[in-house]
């Protein structure tokens, strides 16, 4: 019953092998079936679990219940991997614990908003922590695709704020 | 009381004071780093908050992702567990400035604390006997060498700003001074940023016993006892026990009251430690004093029937102490062994790695204290404490025949881990600690016989 404040896990630039295989194996610990399929991928993709509920095979994108904190990971793994589509997604994430803001005072433009093209260096979003105010920066170039958090909403280290599509 | 706690720390030390959370119906608010994801305080935790990398100085002793993760959940204090922003001053201050309770002494007791020749002054006042040594740092190696003179050999060189066995150097022959000298101050500078070393008598065939203390906020003190810790390599304790066969009930009363004396007069506030020096006459001598929960707290909770934490966790929430002196009564003989993931043959190498099996003892008054799982990981990012197995008996010589029994079961594998639980176990079957006739010496003495060289 523990309440995960943190974002699913998305392996984002890091495709760490050993790092996927350890996050397959806690989230297939927690599943209320047995598993059927396990996909890991690396470089930007994560991981893809199936398993059998009542002899259905049933995708993990698929389960609509409000699940436990792991299997929340399990459920947001998949979806985070991505639109099914051949497309390269880069996440920025939060280099820090505090508040996101979207713009950079109240009632101001957003920093980005969903079809920005942004170059590598670019403000995306602020994060406040202890009063002082910290640039969220994008290292790549992209498109924003999504944005992640809402305006003034906590975020905790390494969540993830902003993907970016390919340019 | 509070109603949510964060617990700005790891391990089987989080764990512990999220137990005794539980306990009290207060909600645990963990932090971990990345490393630390999948480990028990994190599971057990009613929110947890990943509020950094592996590196402890970019999470756990990163101060703003700690206040904010607090600010963030809504915790109203914060048990900072021991080491990391235990002891440090800046963080009691801005959890006070943004109205988080700090389970700990205030800011200034713990500056005061920190700084060895400031606590020995304000201790000395108080009535507590000193070693001979300087009550200032000393000026040069001159001056050093000139109050080296003065005290008497051997000496130990001591970093002002060290502490828990860090920055020493013991010099026996006055002819080493000036290089013992130079090397401490520099690896002073090194570590601590602050070069200031004071001089003091060395003491052979000390004991190093120390007073476990609980203040509250009226001003009242009682203590819980001694802890006999002598059984350290390179200053890092490896058993702890109570009692310690070297007091006395009148010397532990002695000591007792004036561990209390010393903690009333820096006005300390919640569960403190104040460690001497015995001598084989039953001399004790003020060393320093800690101002957090100490790894080896079970060890008094063992025989007193105390929770620690929870006295701590009362105190900080403004509650006077449930409990006068003559109401603490002592019980019987507790050990706890601090098992490493270490390799005693390879000079204690710390050896992290998957732990594909670990099984812990258990069964009458066996107590593991750990923050790992079968399962789970020894990380190379934190200190190599595998679990602390604490037993109590009636008595000492039980007590012994207990912790080989319980260190028996336990059972850790690992690719490329090893512990040190060998090793403790030839420690309890030595004739001289079984004897309660060692000093502190005793593991340097223990490590050079086993070489078969001459001790």
């Amino acid at each position: 019953m523990t309440e995960q404040v943190e974002q699913p896990v998305t392996p984002g630039t890091r495709g760490d092998l050993g790092e996927l295989c350890a996050r397959a194996t806690e989230l297939v610990r927690g599943l209320p079936g047995p598993v059927r399929r396990v996909a890991l991928r690396t470089g930007d993709h994560g991981v893809d679990i199936e398993w059998s509920v009542s002899g259905e095979p049933v995708t993990a994108a698929e389960v609509a219940v409000p699940p436990p904190a792991r299997l929340a990971a399990a459920t947001d793994a998949a979806i985070d991997a991505g639109p099914a589509d051949d497309a390269t997604y880069v996440v920025v994430r939060a280099p820090l614990v505090g508040t996101f803001y979207a713009a950079p005072q109240p009632g101001a433009a957003p920093f980005v908003v969903v079809g920005d093209v942004v170059e590598p260096g670019q403000t995306v979003g602020m994060l406040e922590a202890m009063k002082l105010m910290n640039h969220v920066i994008a290292d790549t170039a992209g498109r924003v695709v999504e944005i992640l958090v809402a305006n003034r909403e906590p975020v905790e280290f390494d969540q993830p704020l902003v993907r970016l599509g390919t340019p | 009381m509070f109603s949510r706690i964060l617990i700005a720390n790891r391990g089987e030390i989080a764990l512990r004071v999220a137990r005794t959370c539980r306990e009290l119906g207060i909600e645990v608010v963990a932090v971990y780093s990345t490393a630390d994801r999948d480990t028990p305080v994190v599971r057990m935790a009613d929110v947890a908050v990943h509020i950094g990398p592996p590196a402890a100085k970019a999470s756990y002793l990163y101060i703003p992702n700690i206040i904010e993760a607090a600010l963030q959940t809504g915790a109203e204090a914060i048990h900072p567990g021991y080491g990391f922003l235990s002891e440090d001053p800046d963080f009691a201050e801005i959890c006070a400035k943004e109205g988080i309770a700090f389970v700990g002494p205030s800011a200034e007791v713990m500056q005061h604390l920190g700084n060895k020749a400031v606590t020995r002054g304000l201790m000395s006042d108080a009535g507590l006997p000193l070693l001979p040594g300087t009550l200032e740092p000393v000026q040069s190696v001159r001056d050093g060498a000139a109050e080296a003179e003065r005290i008497g050999y051997p000496v130990i060189i001591k970093a002002v700003a060290g502490g828990g066995g860090r920055g020493m150097a013991v010099v026996r022959d006055p002819d080493d001074f000036v290089e013992a000298y130079l090397r401490t101050t520099a690896a002073a500078h090194a570590v601590f940023g602050d070069d200031r070393v004071y001089v003091e008598r060395f003491l052979v065939g000390a004991r190093h016993v120390e007073v476990q203390v609980l203040c509250d906020n009226d001003g009242a003190g009682i203590h819980l006892g001694e802890r006999d810790c002598s059984v350290q390599r390179r200053h890092q304790k490896l058993i702890e026990e109570m009692p310690s066969t070297r007091l006395t009930p009148e010397l532990r009363a002695a000591m007792g009251a004036a561990a209390v004396r010393g903690a009333l007069a820096v006005r300390y506030r919640g569960a403190g430690t104040v460690e001497f020096l015995v001598d084989s006459a039953g001399r004790f001598y003020f060393m320093e004093m800690n101002a957090r929960i100490q790894v080896e707290h079970p060890v008094t909770e063992m025989t007193t029937g105390i929770d620690l934490v929870r006295e701590q966790i009362r105190i900080a929430a403004g509650q006077p102490l449930g409990l006068r002196q003559e109401q603490v009564t002592f019980s019987g003989a507790a050990i706890e062994c601090r098992i490493n993931a270490e390799d005693p043959d390879r000079g204690f190498a710390p050896t992290p790695g998957v732990l594909d099996v670990l099984e812990f003892p258990g069964g009458p008054w066996t107590r593991i204290d750990s923050g790992c799982a079968a399962g789970g990981r020894v990380s190379p990012h934190y200190d190599s404490l595998l679990a602390k197995v604490i037993v109590w008996a009636p008595d000492r010589v039980q007590a012994l025949a207990r912790m080989d029994r319980a260190l028996g079961e336990l059972r850790v594998e690992g690719r490329g881990l090893a512990t040190t639980a060998a090793f403790h176990r030839a420690i309890l079957r030595d004739p001289t600690f079984r004897a309660g006739e060692h000093s502190i010496d005793f593991v340097d003495r223990f490590m050079t016989a086993a070489k078969g060289g001459s001790a």
